[in-house]
């Protein structure tokens, strides 16, 4: 068993923290009240490979892996919620392309994609589905050559920017749920004004609404049916940006709170010297810690699903964990802060704001644990 | 033309701690100094240009081999590593004929780039020893470095002003920190270092009559202490007048 990073992997580490500091810290307030990444900044990213990191070469990826992408990742996150929330989307976009997608397919929306000189998105949520499949109206009637989808997409990541979507909708001769790549912004596709969520900004969430978009044959993705399995191993590679992204809200969390109870002094002492607030360091660096391993051994395991539905729970378990322990921390954090985490001048309020989304977005933290509990309970 | 740059193997800086004014080494990961990234940049941007390789030129303790990937990643295309566990605490005396001779191995070098001082020392006498056993011109505080022909043309920024100066090839130009920005590496460029050539020698390859170690003994190394002077002030007026009295403003 070996916990150390190799001297590759400390690199990367080392690059995203680098980028994040230099080029995300600046402009992060902005991001958050603009809820909008500039493009040179996405533009950037692109050179840097940070958009392709777990795909490989022969598609124009970084072949780094999961467990390079979470390195990444959380430092991404740590300093920007809306920029690791783009980027936790896109990869989980391309790992469904990736998977499932024919070589043609493959060929044709890696390549610009793993450049960043197109965004991803995965589009399963209906206005009344939830996260359950059999609610799914969308549809898709096949015509000749072409199938015709219409519907309507909720909460969708990244709909604002041109690339390949993939679209869950029912096919009409099968009833079955089945994917579709769909090129954004074609005739068709139009989306929502983005929703005024309460964090995360910059990582922009709308509807998207399909009107009778006129998709190729050839980009259904997968089989006819097979939509169900390909949406379970897209969310679950989607989780492991999630938990990461919830990672790095986590280490955000613990860094305000330390810097902060150095500066701040009551009656002469910096308040790091009273015992209730050395015990809150050490709450948030058990909390860091935990969530970290269970990060980096999930993009570990990622590299190598053998099972999907055990990968799955692994995903499900690190996502509840994750998600719900990025709150708690920050919620510390703040507290460490008193009335002054409150106010915008201190980062711990944006990083409270974004670590509310951990828990509730791409399933809320008790769905995953009857995700956790099933794959115990049906042995 | 190739360009070489020579880079020294220090502890992180930013991960040692102080303890009761002295430094803790102990789990601290080795790094490239922080100028000698500066010089590699310069390097690297020069080749763009002009074409040609950058061979980074590092000597020390065995990780060296580990800690040169970080100069391979940020463009270097090939690395020459003389490698011995005495390298890594000996001072210029010992490192300029080490490296000199490291350089004469090398082919075609034109320019032989070093960070102004190191990032832990900062002697900064290596690239004037070195210039010396090679007979080569050296200039210092570089700015900013232009290749033409057979010549570089070099700005040295000094005290009172800039300097410029023609320098016949090969040279030897030690740079200054503020000469660049070190640009950050890619993914692929990170993952890929270790797969970019490396010449590893032995110490005793070089068949050096290197000086008995240490010629310079370290008696102590201790960080400056710092006391805030905790001056209250009651007013603007009154903090204006504190800043001045302390030589501030």
């Amino acid at each position: 068993m070996n916990f150390e990073l190799s001297k590759e992997q400390s690199l990367l580490q080392a690059m995203a923290r680098d980028f994040a500091e230099k080029r995300l810290e600046p402009i992060a307030r902005q991001i958050d009240e603009e809820n909008q990444i500039p493009a040179e900044i996405l533009a950037e990213m692109g050179e840097l490979e940070l958009f392709g990191i777990p795909i490989g070469e022969e598609y124009g990826g970084a072949a780094g892996g999961y467990d390079g992408y979470v390195l990444v990742m959380e430092q991404i996150a740590r300093i920007s919620g809306g920029v690791a929330m783009t980027l936790a989307a896109h990869t989980l976009g391309l790992g469904a392309l990736d998977k499932f997608g024919t070589e043609e397919q493959k060929q044709k929306y890696l390549p610009d994609a793993c450049k960043g000189k197109t965004i991803a998105s995965f589009a399963f949520t209906e206005p009344g589905t939830g996260s359950d499949p059999k609610q799914l109206t969308s549809t898709a009637v096949k015509e000749g050559d072409y199938y015709i989808l219409n519907g309507t997409k909720r909460f969708i990541s990244n709909a604002n920017h041109p690339g390949p979507c993939v679209i869950f909708a029912r096919e009409s001769e099968s009833q079955e749920v089945t994917a579709f790549i769909v090129d954004k912004w074609c005739e068709g596709y139009s989306i929502s004004e983005p929703w005024a969520k309460i964090g995360m900004k910059g990582g922009v969430l709308t509807d998207v609404y399909m009107e009778n978009i006129k998709v190729p044959a050839q980009n259904l993705l997968g089989q006819i049916g097979q939509g169900f399995p390909i949406l379970l191993y897209g969310i679950a590679l989607g989780k492991i940006g999630t938990s990461t992204a919830a990672l790095g809200g986590t280490l955000a969390a613990l860094e305000e709170a330390l810097k902060y109870v150095k500066e701040k002094t009551h009656r002469g002492a910096p308040i790091a010297k009273f015992q209730a607030i050395q015990l809150k360091i050490a709450d948030l660096k058990i909390k860091y810690e935990t969530s970290r391993w269970l990060c980096y051994r999930l993009g570990w395991l990622a590299n190598n699903i053998k099972d999907p539905a055990a990968f799955a729970a692994e995903a499900a378990l690190a996502k509840a964990y994750c998600g719900d322990t990025v709150v708690e921390a920050a919620k510390i954090a703040m507290d460490a802060h008193g009335s002054y985490g409150l106010m915008k001048d201190y980062n711990i309020e944006r990083i409270l704001r974004d670590a509310l989304i951990g828990p509730e977005i791409e399933g809320v933290s008790d769905m995953q644990k009857m995700i956790v509990a099933g794959s115990l309970l049906k042995r | 033309m190739n360009i070489v740059v020579a880079m020294k193997q220090i502890p992180d800086l930013q991960q040692i701690r102080i303890r009761q004014r002295q430094p803790v080494l102990d789990g601290v990961p080795a790094a490239l100094g922080m100028i000698d990234k500066n010089a590699l940049e310069a390097a690297v941007l020069l080749k763009e240009k002009e074409g040609g390789q950058v061979i980074v030129l590092s000597a020390g303790n065995e990780e060296v081999e580990e800690t040169v990937k970080e100069a391979l990643a940020a463009g270097a295309d090939q690395a020459f590593l003389v490698i011995d566990d005495s390298i890594e605490n000996a001072d210029g005396s010992v490192k300029a004929p080490i490296l000199a001779e490291a350089v004469k191995r090398i082919e075609d070098v034109g320019l032989l780039l070093f960070g102004e001082g190191s990032g832990d020392n900062y002697s900064g006498q290596l690239g004037s020893r070195v210039a010396e056993l090679l007979g080569w011109p050296q200039v210092g505080f570089a700015s900013k470095i232009e290749i033409q022909g057979s010549q570089a043309i070099i700005t040295r920024s000094l005290e009172d002003g800039d300097e410029i100066l023609e320098v016949n090839l090969p040279a030897v130009v030690t740079v200054l920190g503020d000469i660049n920005e070190p640009r950050i590496p890619s993914v692929t460029q990170i993952l890929k270092a270790g797969r970019k050539p490396k010449e590893v020698l032995e110490l005793e390859e070089l068949e050096l009559d290197l000086p008995a170690l240490p010629q310079i003994k370290t008696l102590s190394n201790l960080a400056p202490e710092t006391n805030r002077k905790q001056i209250k002030v009651g007013s603007v007026e009154e903090l204006i007048q504190a800043l001045k009295s302390e030589g501030v403003i």
